[in-house]
């Protein structure tokens, strides 16, 4: 009976956690139209600035105070990480963009795997310490309930912010210069603010998902932040709808849920996953292809992932 | 001695060999109407990308009131208060009527990041005075009906007075006009004319507009430049244009040299 209300905090907290990310990415490729595949690079730099914050401070501050600390710490240092690629990739356009942002996100990935293993882990991962609570076989329900609360706070604080920020004037602004920036920089609108401001808001989200990740599972490894998981948060956002903000809660309960019912499944059908979720994205582009840029640079995008 | 509003000093433009604009020397005073004519082809807007900084002049200057302004970039220039519509109109068409002023008024100041994310008073207080302004910018183009349709839904003629309610959402000094009554019936052009002598005294502006309809040009302008081939070929009255050999052969004889 636990074991099945324990599957579906699992799932929901899961749920949480993408639901951020989807969001975050919906800011930056929704609404201000860029073409960004790098959002597991800030996922995986939240979650690790979280745990060395826990393994550094740990005893040092009281539990629940050093977590919410590290939540903090984990929006800091993604935030820093879109701001140094924000800067320099904001101005390539299209393929180019999504091409610079997901080495980026490769090179976080690898840097800590081949760091000391005494810094991060490396490949082996790093323990996280358990600081909200203590958690053990019969608190384990109470902790990840907790995690859920905390999460569902999250998601929908970070839900109303964006929200309010894509109402606001500079919002307006953002959507200007993705619909035509010319038009915008002729009336006045600097093309590239908006921009840095949207694609470092989007990175701190994900490092705020990233933070809850790593006190959640309690253990992080570099192979929890492979691309598959940003094709995981490209078909939430595609699937619940570009530039849709409650479309992203939708999609990604039904991509946690696809994705944790076939972990049960037998491992044959299990397995399968990495092949349907592309697969599923790819035909959502091509019958449902609202979303801002053409099905040429996705299909193309794959078509090169494929042969990697 | 007092600089004119605005002026041009060489202006050229050449893409590779191409030259598309040659040493033109456009000068604006404080209040006038000035047309830019010529044929296709003719670097007309050439002249107007070169002055509100969305392409960089291969030579010459781009002064207001004096200082040297060339080189400045698109967004700082429009800050400046260079304002312009589009020839193939380039509103943003996915939103409102309102937001479309909206976003370029700055009415109230440009309120802060957080703010607006935190729905700040301050912000609200900007908020109200940007949307004000904007629905009384509306209803001088006359409307105020659609504010709430999607920008794009918009007949073609609404979309072109859209565009200058956009523009004058700025509030430009100078307003450079990109052929505003192509597209529009004569009953409309008629409206349209009225319309830019009467915005051009409430608002104080300077403006220049491109326009191929002679009757609209001759009709509302105080100066016109005559462009052919890159170059000013006559700057005048209307009168002394209409009556320009030159003018009258590069619009009717034709012969390209």
């Amino acid at each position: 009976m636990s074991g099945e209300l324990l599957w579906w905090l699992n799932l929901l907290v899961g749920v949480g956690i993408f639901t951020l990310l989807a969001v975050s990415l919906n800011l930056i490729n929704g609404f201000a139209g860029m073409f960004h595949l790098g959002h597991h690079g800030f996922w995986a730099m939240g979650a690790y600035a979280a745990a060395w914050l826990t393994r550094e401070c740990a005893g040092s501050l009281p539990g629940p105070l050093l977590y919410v600390a590290t939540l903090g710490f984990g929006m800091a240092v993604a935030a820093a990480g879109g701001l140094a690629v924000g800067i320099p990739c904001l101005r390539l356009r299209g393929d180019y963009l999504a091409i610079a942002t997901l080495g980026f996100a490769e090179i976080v990935r690898i840097a800590i795997q081949n760091l000391p293993q005494e810094t991060l882990g490396g490949s082996l991962g790093m323990p996280v310490a358990r600081v909200l609570m203590a958690v053990g076989p019969d608190t384990m329900v109470a902790f990840r309930g907790l995690t859920l609360l905390i999460a569902t706070a999250a998601c929908s604080l970070v839900i109303l912010l964006i929200r309010n920020y894509i109402r606001s004037a500079q919002g307006r602004r953002l959507l200007a210069v993705a619909q035509d920036e010319t038009a915008a920089s002729l009336l006045g609108i600097d093309p590239t603010r908006p921009k840095v401001v949207a694609f470092v808001l989007g990175a701190s989200v994900a490092g705020l998902a990233g933070a809850l990740f790593a006190h959640f599972q309690g253990f992080i490894t570099p192979l929890d932040f492979q691309f598959m998981e940003m094709v995981k948060m490209f078909l939430i956002v595609v699937l619940g709808g570009m530039g849709s903000l409650s479309g992203c809660v939708v999609g990604a309960f039904l991509v946690i849920a696809t994705e944790q019912l076939l972990n049960r499944a037998p491992e044959a059908i299990a397995e399968w996953w990495q092949v349907e979720f592309p697969l599923l994205l790819a035909l959502m582009i091509v019958f449902r292809p609202q979303g801002i840029f053409g099905r040429r640079e996705i299909g193309d995008l794959f078509r090169r992932k494929a042969r990697a | 001695m007092s600089d004119p509003l605005f002026r041009t000093e060489g202006l050229t433009k050449r893409y590779g060999g191409l030259t598309a604009v040659s040493r033109v020397r456009l000068e604006l005073r404080e209040g006038e109407l000035v047309g830019l004519i010529g044929p296709n082809g003719a670097g007309k807007t050439t002249c107007f990308n070169l002055i509100t900084g969305a392409d960089l002049p291969t030579e010459g200057c781009i002064r207001l009131r004096g200082a040297d302004v060339t080189g400045t970039r698109p967004f700082h220039m429009a800050r400046l208060g260079v304002a312009r519509t589009f020839q193939n109109i380039r509103l943003w068409k996915e939103m409102s009527v309102l937001d479309n002023v909206r976003t370029v008024c700055v009415a109230g100041g440009r309120s802060g990041f957080w703010s607006g994310v935190l729905r700040l008073s301050s912000y609200r207080i900007a908020e109200q005075s940007i949307r004000e302004r904007s629905e009384a910018l509306l209803a001088r183009m006359g409307l105020e009906g659609v504010a709430g349709e999607r920008a794009a839904d918009l007949p073609y003629g609404d979309q072109r007075k859209l565009e200058i309610a956009r523009a004058l959402a700025l509030a430009p000094r100078i307003l450079l006009l990109d052929e505003p009554a192509a597209g529009m019936n004569p009953a409309e052009k008629a409206d349209l004319m009225h319309t830019v002598r009467e915005i051009r005294r409430e608002f104080a502006l300077t403006i220049l507009l491109i326009e191929h309809d002679m009757k609209f040009v001759m009709g509302i302008c105080e100066r016109i430049y005559v462009l052919d081939h890159g170059e000013e070929i006559a700057h005048g009255t209307p009168d002394e244009i209409r009556k320009d050999p030159k003018v009258i052969e590069a619009y009717l004889g034709g012969s390209a040299g």
